[in-house]
C-alpha cells in the first residue's frame, strides 16, 4: 500500500486483476460483444460471401447474364458433366451452372430484401396505427387481417402475378404486399405491449401529441423484436421466391437458383444441376436465420420466437 | 353449468357468426380474381378446331356473359350456397368441383396425417434433449438439424432424395441396390374400390375395407419419401420452440426446489419442466395443423402426388378458374374452422385462458 503512495504510476496487481475482471463483464454486456458468437459470425460470413458474389459477378465468371438466360442458346448439349470450361457442368440449353449461380446471387439478395422491406414498412405503419388508435380503425384492420390470413399467400401470388405481368419485381412487390397483414398483426401486438408501460402514460399526461408519443416513446421500444423478425422474414422471403421459380413461374430473364432446380429435376443422373443451386439457396437462407438468431440472443434474450 | 363454460359457448357462437362475413368476403374476392383472368371458358367448352359462331354465342348467353356484374355475382353466391360449385372444364372435364375435392382431399390428408402425428413426438424429444445438454455436442447437432430443416427448401430435399434413390444409388451399386417400389406407382395395380362400389376416398382405408393387401402395401411404401420430406421440414419449428421454452423453464425456481428435495432428474424433466414448457409448443402444433392439412404444394408437385396442392397448381396453369375458386374457398373454410378449433383447444390445454 505504501508503494502506491510513494511510487508514481504504480498499480496494485491484485486490484488491477479485479478491475480487469469487471471491465470484461462490462464489455460483455455491450451489444457488440454479445453479438459475436461463432454461429452469428458464421451467418455473417455466409451473407458476406453471397453479397460478394452478387457485387462482383461480372469479374467472377466469363459469362454475361445475356448468355445465361433463355433468348440465348449456347451451341452445346444440355446437362454436360463438369469440365474445365464448365466447372460445375451445364444446365438446360447448355448454360453454365457456376455462372448462373454467381449471377443468381443478385436475384437472390433482391428477392430477400425487397419483399421484406415493403412488408415491414407497411406492417409497421399499419400495425402502429391500428394499435395506437384502437376502436373502430383497429377492429376494421384486424378483421381484414383475419380475412387475409385464411388465404395461402404463395398460391395467391401464383394466381395474381400473371395478371399484372410475370416480371421479377412484380412478383417480389406482390410478396411484400401480401406480407403486410402478417407483420401488421405482429407489430400491433408489440406496440400494445409497450403501450402498457408507465412512461407512455407519463408522456400522455404531460401533454405530448399522439403522433409524438407513438413515434418517440412507443415505437423505439418495440424496435428490437422488429429488427429480429426482419432477418427471419428475409430467409422466408428467399425460400418463397425460390419456390415460385421452382414451379416454373419465375422471371426467365434473370438467372435464378429455383429455376435451375426446376430444369434439373427431371434429368436423372445430372445431380450437379440440382445440387449446387440448392446448396447456395441453403447458404443464403441459413445465413439470414443465423444472423436473426444471434441478434435475438443479443438484443432480447427473453424473447422466444 | 359453470360461468367459464357458458362464456366459452358464447365465444364459440360469436366466432361462428364471424365466419360468415369472412366467407362472403372470400367468395367475392375469388369471384373478382376469376374475372381478371385472361381465359376464355366458352371456347374450351366447344369441341372441334373451327368454332361455330352460333354455338359460341349460345354458350356465352348460357354462362351469363351478357348479364350485368351484380347478376353474375348473385348467381355465383346462390349456386355456391346451394352446393353447386360449378364444373371443371380443363383438368377433369365435366366433373363437379365438389366431387373433385372429395377425390383429392383424402389423398392429401393421407400424406399429411403421418407427419402431423409423428412430428410432435420426435420434435419434443429432440427439443428436450437439446435443452438438457445445452451447449454440448448433442445440442449443437440437434440445432444443426433444426436449422437445416428450416433453411433447405423442401423441394430441394425432395428432388435430391428422388435423384439419390432413383438414379445415383442405382448407378453406384451397378443395379444391385434398386428399390423399384420407391419409383412411380405400378400401373398394373387397380384402385381398391371395385366399379360400382362406394369408397371413402382414403386409399389406405379403402384397401383395408376391400382387402386389397398388395395395393395397401404399395400405397404405404410410396408414402415413405414424401412423408420423410414433410417430417424433416416441419420438425425444425417445433424443435426450436420446445428447446427455447424448455431452457426458460429450467431456469425457474421450482425446478431448483424439485432438484433440492431429491426428485430424480428424469422426473424433474418429464414432470416438472416439460409440463410447463409444452404449452407454447402445443399452441404451435395445434395452430399449424389446419394449414398443414392442406398439404405442401412443393412435395406434391415433386412427387407427382395428385393431392390438393398439385391439383391447385395444374388448375392455375391451365386456367381452370372454377376449380381454382372452389379449392381456394375450400382451403379458407378449412383454415377458418381449424383456427376456431385451435382456439377452443387452447382453453382445454391451458385453463388459465379465459374468454
Amino acid at each position: 500500500m505504501l508503494k502506491f503512495y510513494l511510487i508514481p504510476g504504480w498499480r496494485d496487481p491484485e486490484f488491477e486483476a479485479t478491475e480487469f475482471e469487471i471491465g470484461k463483464i462490462k464489455s460483455k454486456r455491450k451489444l457488440f460483444r454479445r453479438l459475436l458468437t461463432p454461429l452469428t459470425i458464421a451467418g455473417m460470413v455466409m451473407i458476406l460471401f453471397i453479397t460478394f458474389m452478387g457485387m462482383y459477378s461480372p469479374w467472377l465468371t466469363p459469362f454475361t447474364i445475356d448468355n445465361l438466360t433463355p433468348p440465348d442458346f449456347l451451341p452445346e448439349t444440355p446437362f454436360l458433366p463438369p469440365s474445365a470450361a464448365h466447372p460445375l457442368g451445364t444446365t438446360e440449353y447448355g448454360y453454365d451452372i457456376l455462372g448462373r449461380i454467381i449471377w443468381g446471387a443478385r436475384t437472390a439478395l433482391t428477392a430477400a430484401a425487397l419483399p421484406v422491406i415493403i412488408g415491414t414498412l407497411g406492417g409497421l405503419s399499419v400495425g402502429t396505427i391500428s394499435a395506437y388508435f384502437g376502436g373502430k380503425i383497429d377492429s376494421i384492420i384486424m378483421r381484414f387481417c383475419d380475412f387475409w390470413f385464411s388465404f395461402p399467400t404463395l398460391i395467391l401470388v401464383i394466381i395474381v402475378a400473371p395478371l399484372i405481368g410475370n416480371s421479377l419485381y412484380n412478383i417480389l412487390i406482390l410478396f411484400g404486399l401480401f406480407g403486410i397483414p402478417g407483420s401488421a398483426r405482429w407489430v400491433r401486438a408489440l406496440v400494445l405491449q409497450v403501450k402498457q408501460n408507465v412512461y407512455v402514460e407519463a408522456a400522455i399526461t404531460s401533454g405530448a401529441e399522439k403522433f409524438k408519443v407513438m413515434f418517440k416513446h412507443v415505437l423505439p421500444n418495440a424496435m428490437s423484436p422488429i429488427i429480429i423478425g426482419f432477418f427471419g422474414a428475409m430467409a422466408g422471403a428467399i425460400l418463397g421466391f425460390v419456390g415460385i421459380a421452382f414451379l416454373g413461374l419465375g422471371d426467365e430473364s434473370f438467372a435464378d437458383w429455383g429455376t435451375d432446380i426446376n430444369f434439373g429435376r427431371g434429368h436423372w443422373g445430372a445431380y450437379y444441376a440440382v445440387f449446387w443451386p440448392g446448396l447456395f439457396i441453403a447458404i443464403t437462407a441459413i445465413g439470414f436465420m443465423l444472423i436473426g438468431d444471434g441478434l435475438r440472443d443479443a438484443l432480447d434474450p427473453r424473447l422466444h420466437i | 353449468m359453470t360461468r367459464q363454460a357458458r362464456n366459452m359457448i358464447k365465444y364459440v357462437i360469436k366466432r361462428i357468426l364471424l365466419m360468415f362475413p369472412i366467407l362472403l368476403a372470400v367468395l367475392i374476392f375469388t369471384w373478382i380474381l376469376s374475372h381478371q383472368m385472361s381465359i376464355n371458358p366458352a371456347l374450351n367448352k366447344i369441341p372441334g378446331v373451327v368454332v361455330d359462331r352460333a354455338r359460341y354465342e349460345a354458350e356465352l348467353r348460357r354462362s351469363g356473359f351478357y348479364d350485368p356484374w351484380y347478376v353474375q355475382l348473385g348467381i355465383y353466391l346462390r349456386r355456391f350456397f346451394s352446393g353447386d360449385w360449378g364444373e371443371s372444364f380443363v383438368i377433369a372435364e365435366n366433373t363437379p368441383v365438389i366431387k373433385l375435392i372429395a377425390q383429392i382431399f383424402p389423398k392429401t390428408i393421407e400424406l399429411m396425417l403421418f407427419s402431423i402425428i409423428i412430428v410432435p413426438f420426435i420434435a419434443i424429444k429432440l427439443g428436450v434433449n437439446a435443452a438438457k445438454n445445452k451447449d454440448k455436442p448433442k445440442d449443437t447437432m440437434i440445432r444443426g438439424i433444426a436449422i437445416l430443416g428450416a433453411g433447405l427448401p423442401i423441394f430441394y430435399i425432395a428432388v435430391m432424395l428422388q435423384l439419390f434413390v432413383g438414379a445415383e444409388l442405382r448407378t453406384f451399386t451397378h443395379d444391385q441396390f434398386f428399390i423399384e417400389v420407391l419409383l412411380p406407382n405400378n400401373p398394373i395395380l387397380n384402385p381398391p374400390v371395385p366399379t360400382g362400389g362406394s369408397g371413402t376416398g382414403f386409399r389406405l382405408i379403402d384397401s383395408i375395407l376391400y382387402n386389397q393387401q398388395v395395393y395397401l402395401w404399395d400405397t404405404l411404401v410410396h408414402l415413405i419419401l414424401p412423408v420423410f420430406c414433410m417430417i424433416f421440414v416441419s420438425l425444425s419449428g417445433v424443435t426450436r420452440q420446445t428447446r427455447s421454452s424448455m431452457l426458460g423453464v429450467l431456469d425457474q425456481d421450482y425446478i431448483r426446489t424439485a432438484r433440492a428435495k431429491g426428485v430424480a432428474e428424469k422426473d424433474v424433466i418429464s414432470k416438472h419442466a416439460l409440463r410447463n414448457a409444452i404449452l407454447p409448443t402445443s399452441h404451435l402444433v395445434i395452430a399449424g395443423t389446419a394449414g398443414a392439412l392442406l398439404g405442401s404444394l412443393f412435395v406434391e408437385v415433386t412427387f407427382n402426388y395428385t393431392g390438393f396442392g398439385y391439383t391447385m397448381l395444374i388448375a392455375i396453369q391451365s386456367g381452370d378458374y372454377l376449380v381454382i375458386n372452389g379449392l381456394l374457398v375450400f382451403s379458407t373454410l378449412v383454415v377458418i374452422s381449424g383456427t376456431l378449433i385451435a382456439d377452443v383447444a387452447y382453453t382445454i390445454i391451458d385453463p388459465r385462458i379465459l374468454y
